[in-house]
């Protein structure tokens, strides 16, 4: 029975016993299982599991024990579809039979991906196709401690492997071993200076305040405690600006790293997480590791020295009243981590309300002319002050239970005091202990318990530190582009022949967005793509750029494999000009030259005239010198549309693809960009995507997804005679342009 | 039974009529029958009918049992009822049966633990559906406040968890959800 339980697949998952008994009594000696999942509901009222297991014969849905519905059988020849439902908060998948009942499934969100795939590889199943499940599923849970993971598929920031991280974070000071090893030196050396001084003051009481000799050894200790001070702060300066230039360092080739993996990874990875979570992995991730690099591992390490040293010193210098001194440790640093776990949630509050108040207030700010328009002050004062009030309490608390913690390890570290005091005194008294060994105990003791107080702070430093850390090497880890693949066909002249044989792609494993395109464009050739939004065009354009790749089929320029040509020659043979032409932060003539970084400026004065560019540029008072702003805010969309087309022209792309290179503009600002499209296009395989239909005069052949498939071909007469998806598509627009026009 | 429905359900190529005002369709002028294939049918005045409806809320959280409105198969409104008081109690039933099961939000009961780490909470809780561990991040963003005394969570895989009545909770639950948000 041992072929049930061989996790093959993430979809076929471990059976309970109980369950596995059912199946074994259920199925044929040869049948062979394809599916075998649980759902995390037994119906829309429990939760629970029922088990939905698939051969090639049949369908079961069991429970894992008898107080849940009744177990159920489907025959696959009996079974007419299956549906799955999205609800809110979760879905359900149902087995509909040609006759008789259907079967439902209910499952909550966590598991809605996984019965997404499910219903697909049970359609192909039906139709009597392997069911050809992903291989991967993002994991939801930490295939180790099995606890949920707060990103799908991401890191368990309980279970990173500290000591892994470590070792490469440490990588990054390889470079400056020389410098790094110094600044572990002089921070053991300084450590151990601050253990001198009460020392010294033992000796000044005990051989020369009690003893009443001569002042000759005062000078001398005195000295000598000046001349500590001095190397101490010397070596304080030294150490410190070492770690900063070793760690300022380290933290730079870390981003460097960072950015350069962001730049070369495909678009799938943008695709699956959110640009915000990117940049912050950006930005507060290496700001972690900075501030542990720079503050916090010098902190825990000189910290560490000094704790130890003054155990050893106090054990040596009298192992009785250390052993009094050691006694408060234990409460400190156990008050230290209870409270601290506290002291976390207040500030984690207080800083929920504070970034609640200011936004807020940069809200009623940027909404002040809506606020005044319907004379709203009194009610945002009103929402100001709910918000305010709730800051101050927050901050009360916080301060409050700041004050707790810190009164509370005083009040045990006192203790000490009172214990050096009382036994220490003892001893005094019966001639055991000198007084200078006193104070020096005395002054040890608070060198001692003030890092103590910080214990339970070192852990949460370096977790976070490291769970930053962490993320940050996935992003460097992950699989970027292959630019460097070795056996790739170099192609430097690409004469524009491309053909899509049977592509099919999807997004998400299972939901295909195109299917069975079968197209060949030849050199030269203009192509409209003409459907609904929605129905897979510009997915089409982006595996033409192989943003991403066919999952079946294939698609061959030239007559050779697009996934075998090299990356760096097919992507500088293809332009692309967008609806939202994306503008660098610089000067026009560099936005233009960015296809082409050591265009002369004849050449980029050509381009900007072949896209009708010129004539606004030059009344532009720094003309080709004007800064266009963030994202080219300062230009109009028509002048952004024209640096673009400059810009594709600059780069004489064998292929070319106008991404709704002409919508939203006004008319005049259309046609001129028409004309400058039209030069453009000239000699170039063009792909053309409109959302005006009559824009798309221009082009030899039109073609009209839908669905995801190749509905019709052909030129804009014969689909006009087709009568067909063309023709309505082309008829609802002149209407709705009438009606512009009639309002107008 | 099946037999009349398999009628209705050839008639679903008529265009729809679609009225979306509350108050323009009373309660009592429809009818909905789920048929074995767990397909909804809606009848109005006996005469219009769709198959494949969907039965939603208009304002699930604010106002749960007013303003029931009824979607075909594209999604696109038939009608809206602002007062359920109106309904035979078949279509009742029915109604009720399918946002009972649309809307999978969980009660939470109680809760037995809450641990907060690196900026995510997870909780294991003691809900209406039984007991479930979920995870939530950014509490801010995911946790709703309906009132002084209402909360929905949202955990990262959008799963739903309502707490109706904060007061009613038991003490130690209360203290650990404060001390989370």
């Amino acid at each position: 029975m041992s072929q049930f339980n061989e996790s093959k697949s993430h979809f076929i998952e471990q059976l309970p016993e109980t369950v596995l008994d059912k199946v074994g009594k259920a199925i044929g000696p040869f049948e062979e299982v394809t599916i075998q999942v649980t759902t995390d509901m037994v119906d829309t009222h429990r939760y629970g599991s029922r088990w939905l297991v698939v051969t090639n014969h049949r369908l079961l849905v069991l429970a894992p024990d008898d107080s849940t519905p009744e177990d159920m059988q489907i025959s696959m020849q009996s079974l007419k579809t299956v549906h799955m439902e999205p609800m809110v908060g979760g879905g359900r998948l149902m087995l509909v039979p040609y006759d008789g009942e259907s079967v439902c499934l209910f499952y909550s969100n966590s598991l809605s991906l996984k019965f997404a795939e499910v219903a697909e590889g049970i359609k192909r199943l039906i139709d009597g196709d392997e069911p050809n499940l992903p291989l991967e599923m993002d994991q939801t849970r930490c295939h180790k401690c099995n606890r949920l993971l707060p990103e799908k598929g991401g890191i368990c920031p309980a279970c990173i492997k500290k000591t892994d991280t470590l070792f490469r974070l440490l990588g990054f000071i390889m470079p400056y071993k020389t410098q790094a090893l110094l600044l572990v030196i002089l921070t053991l050396f300084t450590a151990m200076l601050q253990l001198a001084p009460p020392y010294i003051i033992k000796f000044i009481i005990d051989d020369v305040l009690t003893t009443g000799q001569s002042a000759d050894q005062l000078y001398f200790y005195v000295g000598l405690l000046f001349g500590l001070s001095v190397i101490l702060w010397v070596s304080e300066i030294v150490r410190r600006w070492l770690n900063t230039w070793v760690g300022f360092r380290a933290i730079e080739d870390l981003r460097t790293g960072l950015f350069g993996a962001l730049q070369l990874l495909p678009l799938r990875f943008y695709d699956k997480r959110k640009i915000g979570s990117l940049i912050s992995r950006m930005n507060n991730d290496s700001e972690l590791v900075e501030d542990y690099m720079i503050f916090d591992a010098p902190f825990i390490l000189s910290n560490a020295v000094l704790v130890i040293g003054i155990i050893i010193l106090l054990f040596t210098m009298n192992w009785e009243l250390a052993l009094f001194v050691l006694l408060p440790v234990p409460p400190i640093i156990i008050v230290a981590s209870l409270v601290w776990d506290y002291l976390e949630d207040y500030w984690r509050r207080w800083s929920i309300q504070w970034s609640r108040l200011t936004t807020h207030i940069s809200e009623s700010i940027n909404g002040i002319r809506v606020i005044k328009a319907f004379s709203q002050e009194a009610y945002e004062g009103e929402r100001f002050e709910e918000h305010n009030q709730s800051l101050r309490k927050a901050s009360v608390s916080s301060e409050r239970s700041w004050l707790v913690f810190f009164l509370m390890t005083n009040f045990f570290m006192s203790f000490g005091a009172f214990f050096v005091w009382y036994f220490g005194g003892l001893q005094i008294l019966d001639n055991k202990l000198q007084l200078g060994e006193l104070m020096a105990f005395i002054a040890y003791i608070w060198m001692l318990y003030t890092p103590l107080q910080w214990f339970s702070d070192y852990y949460s430093f370096i977790v976070r530190a490291f769970a930053g850390a962490e993320r940050i090497f996935e992003v460097i880890d992950a699989n970027s582009e292959p630019f460097d693949q070795t056996d790739a066909v170099p192609m430097p002249l690409i004469k524009g022949h491309v053909n899509f044989r049977k592509a099919a792609f999807a997004y998400d494993p299972g939901k295909n967005v195109l299917r069975d395109i079968d197209l060949e464009v030849r050199p030269n050739e203009m192509i409209g793509l003409v459907g609904e939004s929605g129905v897979g065009k510009s997915t089409l354009i982006n595996l033409i750029t192989r943003f991403y790749d066919a999952s079946r089929g294939s698609i061959e320029i030239d007559g050779v494999d697009i996934r075998d040509i090299r990356l760096a020659d097919l992507r500088s043979q293809i332009g692309l000009v967008a609806q939202q032409s994306f503008l660098f932060n610089g000067t026009i003539a560099e936005n233009i030259a960015y296809s082409k970084q050591d265009a002369s400026f004849e050449e980029i004065l050509r381009a900007s005239y072949a896209a009708n560019a010129h004539e606004f540029i030059i009344k532009k008072p720094d003309g080709y010198d004007m800064l266009v702003g963030e994202q080219g805010r300062r230009l109009a969309g028509g002048e952004k549309q024209r640096i673009a087309i400059a810009r594709a022209i600059l780069h004489d792309p064998k292929i070319l693809i106008l991404d709704e290179a002409t919508s939203s503009l006004d008319t005049a600002t259309e046609k001129k960009i028409q004309e400058a499209i039209a030069r453009l296009v000239a000699g170039r395989t063009t792909f053309a995507i409109a959302h005006r239909l009559s824009t798309l005069r221009a082009a030899n052949r039109l073609v009209v997804l839908d669905a995801g498939r190749i509905a019709e071909t052909g030129s804009h007469t014969e689909l006009m005679a087709r009568k067909g998806i063309f023709y309505r598509l082309v008829k609802t627009q002149q209407e709705s342009s009438a009606i512009m026009a009639v309002k107008g | 039974m099946t037999s009349s429905i398999s009628k209705i359900s050839d008639r679903t190529e008529q265009p729809p009529v679609i009225i979306s005002h509350p108050g323009d369709v009373a309660g009592s002028q429809l009818r909905l029958t789920r048929d074995l294939k767990q397909i909804l049918h809606l009848t109005i005045d006996s005469d219009r009918t769709w198959s494949r409806v969907k039965v939603v809320r208009a304002a699930p959280l604010t106002h749960p049992d007013r303003y029931i409105s009824f979607l075909d198969e594209k999604g696109v409104e038939i009608c809206m009822i602002d007062d359920p008081g109106s309904f035979n109690e078949e279509t009742l039933n029915i109604i009720n049966e399918e946002l009972d099961r649309r809307y999978l939000t969980s009660t939470i009961l109680s809760v037995r633990s809450i641990r907060n780490e690196f900026g995510t909470s997870y909780w294991d809780v003691e809900t209406d559906r039984g007991e479930r561990e979920f995870v939530v991040q950014n509490a801010e963003e995911h946790v709703r406040r309906l009132g002084s005394h209402r909360l929905l969570i949202l955990d990262v895989d959008g799963n739903r968890f309502e707490i109706p009545r904060l007061e009613k909770l038991d003490r130690k639950s209360l203290g650990m959800i404060e001390r989370t948000l």
